[in-house]
């Protein structure tokens, strides 16, 4: 069996074709054992993981640790909301302490971009990152590869348009270079104060302000959360403004090809960036997008401890 | 008072460098001879330059001496090669006479050269405006803000108008704290890509526009602290050929560092002053070539370990240099500028900007000195590092040339 040419998952960024092919092919294999009446397998007996999470979080830290029961390993969670950080422990004694537990891997949301790194600089356990700042958020972008792979083949010649807020997007990122590398087109689109400015290192993406032309050769379009506190920056007028300009809405689709898939990383503001009978309708893949979530999860974690034992 | 005899030296002296040759210094001055017995130093070939001049110092004494101590930058400075320096306190604002002569007298212990920048408002919060005439009167050279950036536009104009009866010059770090917003790192594509918030060049454009302007109308001379881009640079220029009086200094770590340097995320490359692109970075050299750009600062600002071993986004930004500095600075700007120049940027211009005489090597009068093997290269480990501190983006990076050691006020150091 092939390995993981990464030792750690911090991004998507600069991660091989080969290691991106490696995970979506066992996460394949991991979204069959999902299938099965028994939805467990051996592989990570023995070991522990910790989901060190610092910002508050349902989804990802569900999927995570039930990715984790599903692989057996034994699971540890840890919020800041109830922890020592609360009382003044840094970062590194925060990590140090639960290492010395004798714990195998961590996973760890933040709200500060490179801290999975940080921790791996200063600890010797695996480290997943499951959200940095506005960094990377890497186990998502491989779950919507994953749903694209699995609805339309091949992720190699597609067009993926991601609209939203793009500048503070984690998500929009770690697709960004997960996307490119294994060969589809991104097309970022949003609102001018809420994409980056300074392009130069995201060449090889498109940009597009229209949202009817961003969306017109589109295979799958990602719709960004968009959160309330954008407005309160003064970063834009409205919900409704937004809605109205950006948000896909059954007349934007009808721009869009027949067959387009609809994803989101969810939470979703129904009626703001996605509106409800489009988030409910056939060409929505949003609940595939949570199943592949374990599944991805699940192979991430599996092949990073060593791919010890088959799934 | 200690003597000393360095041998093979080569001096820096009428702008170049002679042949290797001995040095006897005696009471603090260059002689012919020396007492019997006097200790000698084989500098096997090191150049001695005039010692240098610090701009933008801040040892955190007397209110955060947690964090490090007077004594620890007067070790800091003799240990780079430093004769003087331009301080200005962040913990403890000199806005009175009182606090002034406190750290006068700090000073005067240290058998170094010390300029004091007071604060033009009392406490740094640009509400009430400080003694500024007393303070002058006491000895402080000109006034700044400590790095705050919150005076309202009245508010400056008032305090420069009452300062100007002093004569001092206003010092400014330019940074518009409005467009700073929560900027941590320079507005540009490595920002973006590590979705960091960052700091565009027009919060430091704007902000010196808005000061230039204020010393055209009031006529008040006015610095600029750590210019770190190149649309600035055209702007000070621009308003020289105007008639406006103002100086600028460019920080030695913007001179070797650029933003790319935050894919590493290493917290000790969160400064103030942003790092900024390449292209930034080119422009600042250029501002040295063609003579915009008065002198090199140092920023000496040390931060304590638990402060900088975060990530990057938490550590508390600021960055020591002085013990760094000459080492590291030194070839690429003596290749680049000459010997003479790069002795002017680090040496004389920052010390007349701070009204102190220059140091300088001539036979027969007080000589302080720094000794500078340029072909030694040298990493960069804590125990370069004064005090508790290490917050030095060069941590682990190896320097093109070594400091050996210093003579300045009489006093020797080996390094």
């Amino acid at each position: 069996m092939s390995a993981l040419e990464i030792k750690h998952l911090f991004g998507l960024r600069g991660v091989s074709k080969h290691d991106i092919r490696l995970i979506l092919d066992n996460a394949k294999q991991f979204r069959e054992v999902l299938e099965r009446p028994v939805k467990k397998v051996p592989s990570l007996r023995g070991m522990t993981v910790v989901n060190l999470f610092f910002e508050n979080s349902t989804r990802t830290r569900t999927s995570f640790e039930l990715a984790e029961k599903r692989l057996s390993a034994d699971t540890v969670n840890f919020t800041s909301s109830n922890s020592s950080v609360k009382k003044g422990e840094t970062l590194v004694d925060t990590l140090r302490n639960i290492e010395a537990m004798k714990i195998d891997i961590v996973v760890v949301r933040h709200k500060g971009t490179g801290v999975p790194k940080f921790l791996a600089d200063n600890s010797n356990a695996i480290i997943v990152n499951a959200g940095d700042g506005a960094h990377e958020h890497p186990t998502q972008a491989l779950l919507d590869m994953l749903t694209v792979e699995e609805k339309l083949g091949t992720l190699e010649g597609k067009n993926v348009t991601i609209v939203g807020d793009i500048r503070h997007s984690r998500v929009a990122r770690s697709n960004l270079w997960g996307m490119t590398t294994m060969g589809a087109h991104v097309t970022l689109c949003g609102p001018s104060t809420l994409v980056p400015r300074n392009t130069e290192l995201m060449d090889k993406v498109t940009w597009e302000t229209d949202v009817k032309k961003a969306v017109k050769n589109a295979d799958a379009i990602i719709a960004l959360r968009l959160q309330k506190e954008r407005m309160d920056d003064a970063l834009l007028p409205s919900m409704r403004e937004y809605r109205n300009t950006f948000g896909i809405t059954h007349e934007l689709l009808e721009c869009a090809k027949d067959k387009v898939l609809i994803m989101h990383p969810g939470p979703i503001n129904r009626g703001v960036e996605l509106d409800s009978e489009i988030a409910d309708g056939e060409n929505s893949v949003i609940l595939n997008q949570v199943t592949n979530g374990v599944a991805v999860r699940m192979a991430v974690l599996f092949l990073l401890a060593g791919g010890r034992a088959n799934a | 008072m200690r003597n000393m005899v360095l041998n093979n030296v080569r001096p820096f002296i009428d702008g170049k460098f002679g042949e290797p040759t001995k040095m006897c210094l005696v009471d603090g001055a260059w002689t012919d001879t020396a007492p019997a017995g006097t200790d000698e130093f084989d500098a096997k070939g090191a150049l001695a330059l005039p010692a240098l001049f610090g701009l933008g110092l801040d040892f955190k004494e007397p209110l955060r001496d947690d964090i490090y101590t007077f004594r620890d930058g007067v070790s800091a400075m003799r240990r780079g090669g430093f004769f003087g320096g331009l301080y200005e306190s962040s913990a403890n604002p000199i806005d009175d006479s009182q606090k002034l002569t406190a750290m006068q007298q700090l000073a005067s212990k240290s058998g170094l050269e010390f300029a004091f920048l007071g604060a033009f408002s009392m406490g740094y919060q640009c509400k009430d405006l400080s003694e500024m005439v007393e303070l002058a009167q006491g000895g402080a050279v000109g006034f700044g803000d400590g790095n705050q950036n919150s005076a309202r536009t009245r508010f400056l104009r008032l305090a420069m108008e009452y300062g100007s009866m002093t004569g001092g010059r206003f010092f400014f770090m330019p940074l518009d704290d409005s467009l700073r917003h929560h900027g941590l790192v320079h507005e540009g594509s490595y920002a973006d890509t590590l979705g960091m918030k960052g700091i565009p060049r027009i919060a430091e454009t704007i902000a010196a526009f808005r000061i230039l302007e204020m010393a055209r109308f009031l006529k008040v001379p006015v610095h600029f602290k750590q210019v770190s881009c190149g649309e600035t640079l055209r702007l000070i220029d621009l308003a020289r050929t105007q008639g406006v009086d103002v100086t600028c200094d460019v920080d030695v770590y913007h001179l070797l560092l650029d933003d790319s340097c935050l894919f590493d995320l290493d917290s000790h490359c969160n400064v103030q002053m942003p790092f900024r692109s390449a292209e930034d970075r080119e422009a600042l050299w250029k501002g040295l070539e063609s003579g915009v750009v008065d002198a090199i600062s140092m920023n000496h600002d040390p931060v304590l370990r638990q402060d900088k071993e975060v990530n990057f986004e938490d550590a508390v930004p600021g960055a020591v240099s002085l013990e760094v500095a000459l080492g590291a600075i030194w070839k690429p700007l003596s290749e680049r500028l000459g010997a003479a120049r790069a002795v002017e940027l680090l040496s004389t211009a920052p010390a007349r900007l701070a009204g102190v005489r220059p140091s300088a090597i001539a036979k027969g009068e007080r000589t302080d000195l720094v000794l500078l093997d340029q072909d030694r290269a040298c990493k960069v480990v804590p125990t370069m590092l004064t005090g508790k501190v290490r917050n030095t983006p060069l941590l682990g990076k190896e320097l093109p040339s070594s400091v050996v050691g210093s003579y300045i006020g009489g006093e020797w150091t080996e390094v």
